[in-house]
């Protein structure tokens, strides 16, 4: 398996602070806050707003907003100006491109990745962290679905505490079916989880109570103290909210005792029970952290839908999670947000090319369309197995040499 | 250097997906937007790719015609292979866009799942589902669990059609004197498809004297169905309803010649057609099913005007599956609605057109007489037609006809609206 990416257990800084950081360097964390502030802004439409119907000019007062709220975050974090820059020239253009907030279509693309890249990070915690496989993660994501809808529709719940909630519950069938773990691993485990995949599929299918059955059931839009949040420009921030608190949980797990544990567990099994490390407590853990992660993504996919249905969580959507975490890096927290945003714009970036094609009377559509459905999982496939051939260690590591091609420019040996 | 060029090429990529959608979505005053939900990949892609492919052609049809009093239908068609979560999201889309007039959607999943959607956004839908669920507007029977306004279809809803074949069946079982009282089992997948007309066939059989037997179910991916055909043997059915679509029962029937069972089988509207016939041979003969329009190349005034939109999809296609005269039959009675709607205060919206819907009754658009059936909606029953045309196939010593042997006319009960 391709970790090189990932730090392996053992490895220190060379002193205590830096070994409990949560960003590797201040540079990265002002990157992230940055890229945070832009997304937040981004949906408000703040050309449009400002502008007042010169969108050229709204475009430079939005960036001026932008980069005054970035120059307060360079100088808290004490960072370079040309990391301003780097992040305020994409952000920009952005601007420019989107000027009247983010068009639905892309709304409602950063809310799935969002969704996905939750449930993508909880899988990496299980594989690329802990060394585990899992074959059967669709089917915590479906649980946190199901649990969540269930939940408000049944109990009245508000959908703000339905969705941890679901967490929780997936969390505890997690480590019922993370048990097995305890006793076996490698293609065995798979198998075992495969299992637990056609199980809870079938529950799904058949638990009228709790599912809806085969029909399915709808699932309340989120609400906040009678707020409605439930349109896509208003969800994309209860998304980006919990993206944001579940990404630093994880950062700061992989910190702690138990996140070493997990990583000492990967490394050399052996080793880390001779230092004391209780391997069954800790497999059957990553797999409790692995399903609340793919509960609250779940969760969240539910609510932005309004509606969950039992066949979107198949096995094929367990190997996609895989892919994604694949493709963005085994072992890499940000990997997995990459990896998820690769594997969905993909097939849309395939579409586009299509219906460009089709309007330029290129092709004939309906053909199209129905070869566009194969192109798709082909394009998935071939992503698969291109990574894996020249980018094992997946798109974080390819970022980790962009930056690094960057900061050391332009004498980059 | 190749870094950069790679990097550069990445990111004229993503600015071109950006723009291109941007330049997607700009829309034309003098059109009427259509979204199409279609199945040409997934598991009900034997009748979907016949019947989208129909939908596509009429509304190309109508366009090389005038479009709508001029106004030209801007289609935008999705292939969700059946999968109910790319239905709402193509959904969502349209939604989201805010000038889609109506939606010609596919799957009895996809629709009752948008149910209270298209009622709230007011957008007519017109499914090639026919669940007796979709068909009760106001929710007036309390048993209905939602109301469903803005939902239509062309065709005897599935409860009618199976109801139609029971009856068949009944009149079968006394034409060969059978003894004591005739065994009916339902078959089908768990999904909202072959459910839809579950109960209302269970409850209708039992009334018609019929000894109901625990359902058998079957994928509706085709696949091996041995073990479901030894189950259907082993009870000693006498009539079986087949709840899916025509793929997996192809699969069926023939599993079930291996096995050697004895039972007359009775198909729902997308169950059999001729690539029934076709692939399943001898072992499709005899069996009868729902029929809901003419078939092709019929003795009927409006088969020329079925054929002249064929051509226009495909000149060298010759032959057209039933289901193709369905789709043409749907599309055509929400182009009507449209151009009535096109007179109203308001012009072509969700809520005229389906205003236009209920202005006529007992009608057929124009040009296809014979080969739709006369409907008739109110706004208080959306069962549009309640006759129900049991037809017959013919596949033995290779033969391969369809034959009509019953007419049924299912009254309109208040309390089988919406079930």
């Amino acid at each position: 398996m391709a970790t090189a990416m990932a730090r392996p257990c053992g490895e220190f800084e060379t002193n205590y602070r830096g070994d409990q950081r949560v960003f590797p360097s201040r540079g990265s964390a002002f990157w992230v806050v940055g890229s945070i502030v832009i997304l937040a802004l981004l949906p408000l439409g703040l050309p449009a707003l400002l502008g007042a119907g010169n969108v050229a000019l709204g475009v430079i007062a939005s960036s001026a907003v932008m980069i005054a709220a970035l120059y307060v975050l360079k100088i808290y974090f004490g960072v370079t100006m040309g990391n301003v820059l780097a992040i305020a020239i994409p952000g920009a253009a952005l601007f420019a491109m989107q000027p009247d907030g983010l068009t639905p279509y892309w709304t409602d693309q950063l809310i799935l990745i969002g969704c996905y890249g939750v449930a993508a990070l909880g899988l990496n915690i299980l594989v690329g962290f802990t060394g585990q496989i899992s074959l059967g993660h669709a089917a915590f994501f479906g649980f946190g679905a199901f649990a969540s809808a269930y939940l408000s529709n049944n109990h009245g719940i508000p959908v703000v505490l339905s969705i941890p909630l679901a967490g929780a519950m997936t969390t505890l069938v997690g480590m019922i079916v993370g048990i097995p773990a305890a006793r076996i691993k490698g293609l065995y485990l798979a198998i075992a989880t495969l299992a637990s995949q056609f199980i809870l599929f079938d529950f799904f299918n058949r638990a009228e109570w709790f599912t809806g059955g085969s029909a399915g059931s709808l699932a309340e839009s989120f609400t906040l103290f009678g707020w409605y949040l439930g349109s896509a420009d208003r969800y994309i921030y209860v998304v980006l909210f919990w993206v944001v608190v579940m990404y630093l949980l994880a950062t700061n797990l992989m910190r702690s005792r138990d996140g070493r544990a997990l990583v000492a567990l990967r490394d050399h099994y052996l080793s880390a029970e001779i230092m004391g490390i209780n391997l069954t407590k800790y497999r059957v853990l990553s797999f409790g952290i692995s399903s609340f992660y793919a509960g609250i993504g779940g969760a969240l996919y539910g609510h932005y839908l309004g509606y969950v249905s039992v066949e979107s969580f198949d096995i094929l959507l367990s190997i996609q999670f895989l892919g994604m975490i694949i493709i963005g890096g085994l072992g890499s927290i940000a990997g997995s947000l990459m990896g998820t945003g690769f594997m969905l714009m993909l097939p849309e970036a395939m579409e586009t090319v299509v219906s460009v094609a089709g309007s330029m009377g290129l092709a004939d559509t309906t053909a199209l369309i129905t070869a566009l459905a194969f192109l798709k999982e082909m394009a998935i496939g071939l992503a698969i197995v291109l990574f894996l051939i020249f980018e094992p260690d997946g798109l974080a590591h390819r970022w980790q040499l962009i930056k690094a091609y960057w900061k050391l420019y332009p004498f980059s040996y | 250097m190749k870094k950069v060029a790679t990097l550069s090429a990445a990111i004229a990529m993503a600015v071109a997906g950006f723009t291109g959608v941007g330049f997607a979505g700009t829309a034309n005053a003098d059109t009427i937007k259509v979204g199409n939900i279609v199945d040409f990949t997934g598991r009900t892609a034997v009748v979907g790719k016949v019947y989208g492919q129909a939908k596509v052609d009429a509304m190309n049809w109508i366009n090389a015609n005038g479009g709508i009093n001029g106004k030209m239908l801007e289609v935008d068609t999705v292939d969700y292979s059946y999968q109910v979560p790319r239905a709402i999201q193509a959904y969502k889309k349209w939604q989201s866009a805010g000038d889609y007039v109506a939606i010609q959607g596919w799957g009895t999943g996809d629709t009752e799942a948008l149910v209270t959607f298209v009622a709230k956004d007011q957008i007519p839908y017109y499914s090639a589902s026919y669940s007796g669920h979709l068909t009760d507007p106001q929710g007036k029977n309390p048993n209905t669990t939602k109301p469903a306004p803005y939902n239509f279809f062309y065709g005897p809803s599935y409860s009618d059609g199976v109801r139609g074949l029971i009856q068949w069946a009944a009149e079968d079982w006394k034409a060969k004197g059978g003894q004591g009282s005739p065994k009916y089992v339902h078959m089908g997948d768990n999904h909202p498809y072959p459910n839809a007309p579950k109960k209302s066939g269970e409850e209708y059989a039992t009334e018609l004297g019929f000894e109901v037997l625990p359902a058998i179910q079957y994928s509706l991916a085709p696949s091996d169905f041995k073990a479901q055909c030894l189950a259907l043997k082993e009870s000693g059915a006498n009539y079986a309803f087949l709840a899916n679509t025509s793929g997996s029962n192809i699969s069926l029937m023939k599993s079930c010649d291996t096995v050697g069972v004895d039972v007359q089988f009775m198909a729902n509207v997308w169950g059999y057609d001729e690539n029934v016939m076709q692939a399943a041979g001898e072992a499709a003969d005899g069996v009868v099913w729902v029929m809901g329009s003419a078939a092709w190349g019929a003795d009927v005034p409006g088969m020329k005007k079925v054929e002249e939109i064929s051509k226009l999809g495909d000149a060298s296609v010759d032959y057209r599956a039933v289901h193709y005269m369905r789709g043409v039959c749907s599309v055509f009675f929400m182009a009507e609605a449209m151009k009535i709607a096109d007179g109203m205060d308001g012009g072509v919206t969700g809520p005229n057109v389906k205003q236009a819907m209920y202005e006529r009754q007992g009608w057929v658009p124009e040009g296809l007489e014979g080969v739709c059936l006369a409907s008739s909606w109110t706004d208080a029953d959306h069962r549009g037609t309640n006759k129900v045309f049991v037809y017959r196939g013919v596949t033995a010593g290779g033969a391969n006809a369809m034959e009509e042997v019953f007419v049924a006319e299912i009254p309109r009960k208040a309390e089988w609206l919406g079930q």
